[in-house]
């Protein structure tokens, strides 16, 4: 019997559990993060989330501690330095710990829940990470938003529609918000919280009040099945991605929240077809698409812009390089497509 | 695992293959800009082992005709595995250094003493070290004092660690520092080139070694800019009260910097808190790495100036502030800025006075 299946057809670059849990619990004020495992752990966390802060104006940086695990820790045992650090920081002010366990950690096996279930004067919550034994970034994210959820309690819905699960390490974050914002406010719905960007953990109550959940992309369908799960909460798979999708996005939120779509879309194909002709001078050119996210989604949002304004895309000849980025809704799209006049008058 | 990473990424000829997890690559390879090579290893080899991933990984590097190197990170160190044994029939320079077993300077020296440069009496010129790609001045650096021993007509003999990998086998005799915390201890040391005293100094050593040198031109520089500092200074201090100052760095870089505010700003250097281990110093100082110590610091010795990283400058307050230490993050920087030679102090200085005076006119 092989005991050693291929890992083939498993992905080497998902990343880690404790980066992207860290990217939720860090976003939750008042509270402290605790990395259970060596300080570089903590440090490269902790560079990334600072970089990531500074380019959205938030200054504010991350209650983020290490155990500092040094070798003598990993021969023994991290238990001792994980107690240390979580009595450290309840000393301080903040509402809620959270702790998360590295690779090391659950190589060398360490009971992390028994040391954070002892008594402790906030509470203590362990979310399941285990750095990349544990999974990827993406199972690090659901992780950590669902062990959030079950920190609170089922409540009446109310009229307001929840974004769950934005990418909190996204450059253009504040931007994917904002659209489909603007795409809400037109159909007269009102945002209720980020969950979890830049949040109290006094807001997290709010997460059942919701009568619509808006996940950010499909990996956080989980997250959305768990929320419909403890809250009967239903739920739109992901943001917007282009033009027709936007429309699409338009209807299935307003039948969702059972709204009058006619007018939004009025408004929307009307913006779309004012942005095509301001691009009309790129218009009959040639180019073929390049960047580092041609997923299904993204290339289908740039055909589509494409084909609108009568681009030929193929490799051939003397072909632009038109760049693709990740898009939410029409004014994602007219954002690329001012790259690609750059690209195109270059 | 970072500083090893650091080190052996500065060299052309050499294949780094950090052996961990994606997420374990990913920090390294977005923090030295450098081409990184990873085995990305899964759970299932981790159960089993990582012999065949870390083949396969290496046997796409063999036809390159570069060094490979091996860093292990922290589970596969701990596995037990004798990767030496696995890959015994290729010419693997193996970095057994983990993240928990040390800080940056710790990797950056094991792996660079895991090279075991040679110097060679018949090689020319004089070889440069203290250069680690995770310092953001470490490219002005080198361009920097490459500038000034092209004046003074001495060779570059091999720069550590940012040179061509078949040079660490045969470096000249003597070498000079840009920053002593990341040394290389090849060859006889003749000084380092931070702060115009010691570039002086070191200069003078460099000119008596090598007979055919002409260090006037160098020194003729040096007088010309040190005067003007003078000068600058000077009049920065007609109109404003010198710095109080808090400096957060590597030791080397800490000891530059309040040096030179001391000398020609007679600024107060109120503490210094070091990156690095604690090292002798006249001024106050000590060990500080969490930024909750870093914050009290600034709030205790409330300085008018703090210099540090960026970490520090959002702690820092309303305060005027610097950044000499890693991570910088929030600015753009394209070009090659240094902190070693003339140009180094000069950058410094402007640097250092700019932000003092558009802090103070923010308060007025």
């Amino acid at each position: 019997m092989n005991l050693r299946p291929s890992p083939t057809h498993t992905s080497r670059s998902g990343g880690c559990t404790l980066t992207g849990a860290l990217s939720i619990t860090t976003q939750v004020r008042d509270t402290a993060s605790i990395i259970h495992g060596p300080k570089g752990c903590a440090h490269h966390n902790f560079s990334l989330f600072h970089a990531t802060l500074l380019e959205n104006e938030q200054t504010d940086l991350p209650d983020l501690v290490t155990s500092a695990l040094s070798e003598s820790d990993i021969i023994f045992g991290g238990e001792d330095a994980l107690a240390g650090s979580i009595r450290t920081v309840c000393g301080r002010d903040v509402l809620a710990v959270f702790v998360l366990s590295t690779c090391i950690v659950a190589t060398i096996g360490d009971d992390v829940e028994a040391v954070c279930d002892r008594h402790w004067p906030v509470p203590v919550i362990p979310v399941p990470t285990a750095g990349f034994l544990g999974g990827t970034f993406q199972d690090g994210v659901n992780n950590a938003l669902i062990a959030l959820a079950d920190c609170t309690e089922p409540c009446s819905p109310g009229l307001c529609v929840n974004i769950i699960g934005e990418k909190n390490l996204e450059y253009e974050v504040e931007e994917n918000y904002a659209e489909v914002v603007r795409l809400l406010t037109m159909l007269g719905l009102p945002v209720g919280i980020r969950f979890v960007h830049h949040l109290s953990l006094n807001d997290i109550p709010a997460l059942g009040t919701a009568q619509l959940n808006i996940l950010r992309d499909p990996s956080l369908v989980p997250v959305g099945d768990h929320l419909r799960q403890r809250f009967g909460t239903p739920y739109i798979p992901s943001f917007p991605t282009g033009f027709s999708d936007t429309l699409a996005f338009i209807g299935s939120v307003a039948m969702a929240c059972s709204v009058d779509a006619e007018r939004a879309l009025g408004i929307e194909q009307a913006f779309q077809a004012e942005i095509l002709a301001d691009f009309a001078d790129i218009g009959d050119s040639h180019g073929v698409f390049y960047g580092p996210d041609l997923d299904p989604e993204n290339s289908k949002a740039a055909r589509e812009a494409a084909d609108a304004l009568h681009i030929r895309v193929s490799g051939d000849g003397d072909a632009h390089l038109l760049p693709v980025h990740p898009v939410v809704g029409t004014s994602g799209v007219r954002r690329m497509l001012h790259r690609w006049r750059r690209a195109i008058h270059a | 695992m970072t500083g090893a990473a650091a080190c052996l990424a500065g060299f052309d000829g050499m294949s780094v293959v950090i052996h961990g997890s994606s997420g374990c690559y990913y920090y390294p390879t977005t923090l030295l800009h450098a081409p990184l090579h990873g085995t990305f290893i899964l759970e299932n080899e981790v159960i089993f082992g990582s012999e065949d991933r870390l083949r396969e990984v290496i046997s796409g590097l063999i036809n390159t005709g570069n060094r490979i190197a091996v860093i292990t990170t922290c589970v596969p160190a701990i596995l037990g595995e004798d990767i030496q044994s696995m890959l015994a029939e290729h010419d693997v320079l193996l970095v057994d250094s983990p993240g928990f077993s040390g800080d940056v300077e710790t990797g950056y020296h094991k792996a660079l003493s895991l090279l075991a440069p040679q110097t060679d009496a018949g090689v020319d010129g004089v070889n440069i070290d203290g250069v680690c790609l995770l310092d953001p001045f470490c490219r002005g650096n080198v361009q920097e004092i490459r500038r000034l021993l092209g004046m003074a007509s001495i060779p570059v003999a091999t720069v550590f660690c940012r040179d061509a990998l078949q040079k660490t086998c045969a470096a000249a005799t003597c070498t000079i520092g840009t920053n002593s915390d990341f040394s290389s201890s090849i060859g006889e040391y003749l000084g380092g080139t931070l702060g115009f005293a010691t570039l002086r100094a070191t200069f003078e050593k460099l000119g008596t070694a090598f007979e055919g040198s002409e260090i006037d031109p160098v020194l003729k520089e040096l007088s010309k800019q040190e005067e003007e500092t003078v000068r600058i200074c000077d009049k920065f201090l007609r109109r404003f009260d010198p710095p109080s100052a808090v400096i957060f760095a590597g030791a080397s870089y800490a000891e530059f910097a309040a040096q030179v505010l001391e000398h020609y700003l007679d600024a107060d250097i109120r503490f210094i808190g070091l990156r690095n281990a604690d090292r002798p110093s006249r001024y106050p100082s000590k060990q500080v790495t969490g930024l909750k110590e870093a914050k009290m610091v600034i709030e205790t010795n409330n300085p008018d100036l703090v210099l540090g990283s960026s970490f520090e400058r959002s702690v820092s307050g309303s305060r005027a502030f610097y950044g000499i230490t890693p991570p910088l993050r929030g600015v753009v920087r394209l070009a090659p800025v240094p902190l070693a030679g003339i140009n180094g102090t000069l950058f410094f200085m402007e640097g250092v006075l700019n932000t003092c005076m558009d802090n103070s006119r923010l308060h007025t």
